[in-house]
C-alpha cells in the first residue's frame, strides 16, 4: 500500500452510504495525520525489527458488501467447543451465522459510539490507530453490565476468506462492568492468502470486573495482521491475556495496558509459532500508575527455518505504584539455524518500594534432555516434539477454558507434527 | 552381551577412552571403579550412543551385532539402558507421560500393542512400591524439583519399567542416604536374573556389599588395568589407585 493506494481506499470509505456522517470527521481527522507520518519504518525504535513490505509492497482495497459470502458458509471448521459465536466474514458481521449471548449487550457498526455519545477514544501509538480510526469497518462492542457473570466464552469468529486481497479493520470494544466477569475470545482464522488486517481492541475494566482475553491467530501464514489491544483497568480487576499465534507472514502485537486503581492485576501470556519466512512480533506495554497492583508478561516463541520474530516488553512503574509487583518472562526456543529472535524485555521504575524480576533467554533445543529422551526409546522426532511441548506447557495450562485449550493444544500438536525434523 | 574391543573414544578432539577391552556375559554383573576423570561415564555415554563422543578406532558389539552406528533409541529399544550419573530435568514433560511413551515405543518395537492410561497406571504403581516412591513423582516434570537422592531412584524406576537387558550404572549410589541405598540394591538384586546384565560404576565398595559383583575393574586414564572379583574392591578401598599405576 503505498500513499495513493491508501488515498483511493480513504475515498471509498468515506463515500459508503451506509456509515453514519458523524464518523466522518474523525476518520479524517485520524487520515490525515496518518498521511504526515506514514507507514512506520525500521527507524523507529519500536520497528526496529520489524519490516512491513508486506503491507507496503502489496496493494488492498476496503472490503466491500460484495465481499460478504453470498451463500451458506462452513464454518463448522472452525469449531470449537462450548462458546458462543460472533462470526464476522471478510469484515462483515454475519447475523445468520451468530449466536447472540445472554448477560451482555452486544452492539454492532457504530452503535457503540451512538451509546457513549461519540465519546471517541482514538489513541496514537502507532499510526496503526490512525490507520484503525480511518479506516474502521466491522464495528462490534460487548458491554457486560455490573454484577454480571457471563459463563460462556464469546467468541469473535474472524474469518479471512477469498482471493480478493482486503484490507480489513476491526474495531472491538469491550466494557465490563463493576464486579461482571466474561471470557472474550477472537479467533482469527481462514483461507484467505492475501489479507492485511490492522484490527484494534479496547478493553475497559471497572472495579472488580474480569476479563479473560484469549486471541488466536491461525489464519494463513501469508497474511498481514496488526493487532492494537488497548486495556485500561481500575481497581481490583483482574485482565488475563493470552495470544496463541501461528498464523501470519506479519503479525504484529502491540499491547498498552493501563493499571489506573490500586490493587488491579493483569497477565499478559503469548505463545508464538513461527516457520518458513514469518515474522511475528509481540509489543507489550504495562503501566502501573497506582500502588498494589501487580502483573506479569510471559512470552514464548518457537522458531523453525527463517522465520524470526520479536518480544519487546515494556513495564512502566510511575512515581505513585509503590509496591508494584510485577515480572517479564521471553523465553525462545530456536529449532533452527536460520531462525531469528529479538528479545527486549524492558524496565522503567520511577517508584522505590517495588518487587520487578525481568528475564530473557533464547536457545536450541537442550541437547542433554534430547539425549536423555532417547535414550528411554523415543524416536527423535518424539524426543524433539515432547521437548517443545514441554517448553510450551506452561503457557498452554493458562487457558482455562476446556474447549479452547483443547482447540489451541490440537492446532500446537499438528504443527510439531509438520515441524518437528531429525 | 556386551562386547567391547579396543575401544578408542574421545570428545572434541581430546582421546578419553584409549583401547579399553570388557566382555559381559548373560546375568554377569560387573563393576567398574576408577578415578574421577578415568572415562567411566564416558565409556557408559558411548555404549549408549552419545553422539558428542567420537569412536576412532575399536567395537562394541551388543548380542553379536556391532552397535556403534546405532541411533540411542535403537540400542535403548535392543535392550541397553543407562542409569544417568546426572539425571536430565526436563521442565513441562510430565514423569507419567515420559515414561508411558517409553515404554509404549519398546512393546511397539517388541510388536506388542501400547498400554492405554489404566494399564500403565496399574503396572507403574507396582513399580513405584518397589522402589518406594511416593506417586505424587509421577504427577511432576521430569527430575523437575526432584531431590539429588529422588533423581536416582527415578532412574532405576526406569530401569524397572523398561526391562533392559543390559543396564547400566552409573553413580546411581552417590547421593542416596543409607535407607535408599539399599532399598536401591534390593530392586537392583530382585532385577538380576540369568539374562541380564549389569555394569555398575561406583567410587565405593559400600554399594558393592548390597550388589554383589561378580567382576570388579580398575579403570585408568581410559583403560581397564585390572580385573578381579569383589574382593578387588576391598582391595581398593585400603590402597587407593596409585598402586596400580604404571
Ligand atoms: N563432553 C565433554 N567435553 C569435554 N571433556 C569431556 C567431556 N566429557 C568428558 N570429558 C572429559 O573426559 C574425562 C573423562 O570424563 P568422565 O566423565 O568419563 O569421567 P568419570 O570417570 O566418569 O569421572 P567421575 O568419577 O568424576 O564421574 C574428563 O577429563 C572429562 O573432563
Ligand atoms: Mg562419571
Amino acid at each position: 500500500m503505498n500513499i495513493s493506494d491508501f488515498n483511493i481506499e480513504f475515498d471509498k470509505m468515506i463515500n459508503r452510504d451506509y456509515f453514519s456522517d458523524k464518523v466522518h470527521p474523525l476518520r479524517e481527522k485520524a487520515f490525515s495525520k496518518f498521511l504526515e507520518i506514514g507507514l512506520p519504518t525500521k527507524k523507529l525504535e519500536d520497528w526496529r525489527f520489524t519490516n512491513l513490505s508486506s503491507i507496503s509492497n502489496s496493494s488492498f482495497r476496503i472490503s466491500e458488501k460484495q465481499d460478504a459470502p453470498n451463500g451458506d458458509v462452513d464454518i463448522s471448521q472452525y469449531q470449537i467447543d462450548d462458546v458462543e459465536t460472533i462470526v464476522i466474514y471478510n469484515g462483515h458481521y454475519i447475523e445468520t451465522l451468530s449466536s447472540i449471548p445472554s448477560g451482555i449487550q452486544l452492539l454492532t457498526g457504530l452503535d457503540y459510539l451512538e451509546k457513549t455519545n461519540w465519546e471517541f477514544n482514538s489513541p496514537e501509538h502507532s499510526p496503526f490507530d490512525l490507520l484503525n480510526t480511518a479506516f474502521m469497518d466491522s464495528g462490534m462492542s460487548i458491554v457486560v453490565d455490573q454484577n454480571v457473570i457471563v459463563e460462556k466464552p464469546i467468541r469473535l469468529l474472524f474469518i479471512s476468506s477469498g482471493s480478493e486481497s482486503l484490507m480489513v479493520t476491526p474495531r472491538i470494544h469491550i466494557d465490563l462492568g463493576e464486579s461482571s466477569s466474561a471470557t472474550f475470545i477472537e479467533d482469527h482464522r481462514g483461507d484467505s492468502n492475501s489479507f492485511f488486517q490492522n484490527g484494534s481492541t479496547f478493553v475497559t475494566l471497572k472495579q472488580n470486573a474480569q476479563l479473560d482475553h484469549i486471541r488466536i491467530q491461525s489464519n494463513s501464514v501469508t497474511t498481514a495482521n496488526i493487532v492494537n489491544i488497548q486495556v485500561e483497568q481500575n481497581a481490583n480487576s483482574r485482565y488475563t491475556f493470552f495470544q496463541f499465534a501461528d498464523g501470519g507472514q506479519l503479525g504484529r502485537l502491540n499491547i498498552y495496558n493501563e493499571l489506573k486503581g490500586e490493587g488491579a492485576n493483569s497477565d499478559i501470556n503469548g505463545l508464538t509459532l513461527s516457520n518458513d519466512s514469518q515474522h511475528l512480533d509481540n509489543h507489550v506495554i504495562t503501566d502501573h500508575q497506582m500502588p498494589h497492583c501487580s502483573s506479569s508478561q510471559n512470552f514464548k516463541t518457537v522458531l523453525q527455518d527463517n522465520s524470526s520474530g520479536v518480544f519487546n516488553g515494556r513495564t512502566i512503574v510511575r512515581k505513585d505504584a509503590q509496591k508494584t509487583d510485577s515480572s517479564q518472562s521471553n523465553k525462545n526456543l530456536l529449532l533452527s539455524k536460520s531462525a531469528l529472535m529479538n528479545s527486549n524485555p524492558q524496565l522503567e521504575i520511577y517508584a522505590d518500594d517495588v518487587k520487578c524480576a525481568h528475564g530473557s533467554s533464547t536457545g536450541a533445543l537442550d541437547k542433554d534432555a534430547l539425549f536423555y529422551l532417547r535414550s528411554r526409546g523415543l524416536d527423535v522426532l518424539s524426543a524433539k516434539a515432547l521437548l517443545v511441548r514441554g517448553f510450551a506447557t506452561e503457557l498452554l495450562d493458562l487457558v482455562k477454558h476446556d474447549g479452547t485449550r483443547d482447540f489451541i493444544i490440537d492446532r500446537f500438536d499438528s504443527w510439531l507434527a509438520e515441524n518437528t525434523t531429525a | 552381551m556386551l562386547d567391547i574391543k579396543n575401544l578408542h573414544a574421545g570428545v572434541d578432539g581430546k582421546e578419553i577412552l584409549k583401547g579399553l577391552n570388557l566382555s559381559i556375559n548373560p546375568g554377569e554383573m560387573h563393576a567398574i571403579m576408577g578415578r574421577n576423570g578415568s572415562g567411566k561415564s564416558t565409556l557408559a555415554n558411548v555404549i549408549t550412543g552419545r553422539e558428542d563422543y567420537t569412536v576412532s578406532k575399536g567395537d562394541i558389539l551388543f548380542a553379536g551385532d556391532s552397535i556403534l552406528d546405532w541411533s540411542p533409541e535403537a540400542r535403548s529399544l535392543a535392550g541397553i539402558f543407562m542409569s544417568f550419573q546426572y539425571p536430565v530435568v526436563i521442565p513441562g514433560v510430565n514423569n507419567t507421560y515420559f515414561l508411558k511413551a517409553a515404554l509404549n515405543a519398546k512393546r511397539k518395537h517388541a510388536g506388542k500393542k501400547g498400554l492405554d492410561a489404566a494399564g500403565f497406571l496399574k503396572l507403574i504403581k507396582e513399580k513405584l512400591i518397589e522402589v518406594s516412591m511416593d506417586p505424587k513423582y509421577l504427577q511432576r516434570a521430569v527430575n523437575d524439583g526432584f531431590s539429588g537422592g529422588e533423581k536416582k531412584r527415578n532412574e532405576i524406576l526406569q530401569m524397572l519399567t523398561l526391562e533392559p537387558t543390559l543396564a547400566i550404572l552409573d553413580e546411581t549410589d552417590s547421593g542416596l542416604d543409607i535407607d535408599a541405598l539399599k532399598i536401591v540394591a534390593d530392586g537392583v538384586n530382585r532385577y538380576r536374573n540369568a539374562d541380564r546384565s549389569f555394569l555398575v560404576i561406583t567410587h565405593y565398595q559400600r554399594l558393592l556389599k548390597y550388589i554383589e559383583p561378580d567382576f570388579v575393574h580398575v579403570l585408568i586414564d581410559g583403560q581397564i588395568v585390572k580385573s578381579g572379583g569383589k574382593e578387588l574392591a576391598l582391595e581398593l578401598e585400603e590402597k587407593g589407585y596409585n598402586w596400580l599405576e604404571s
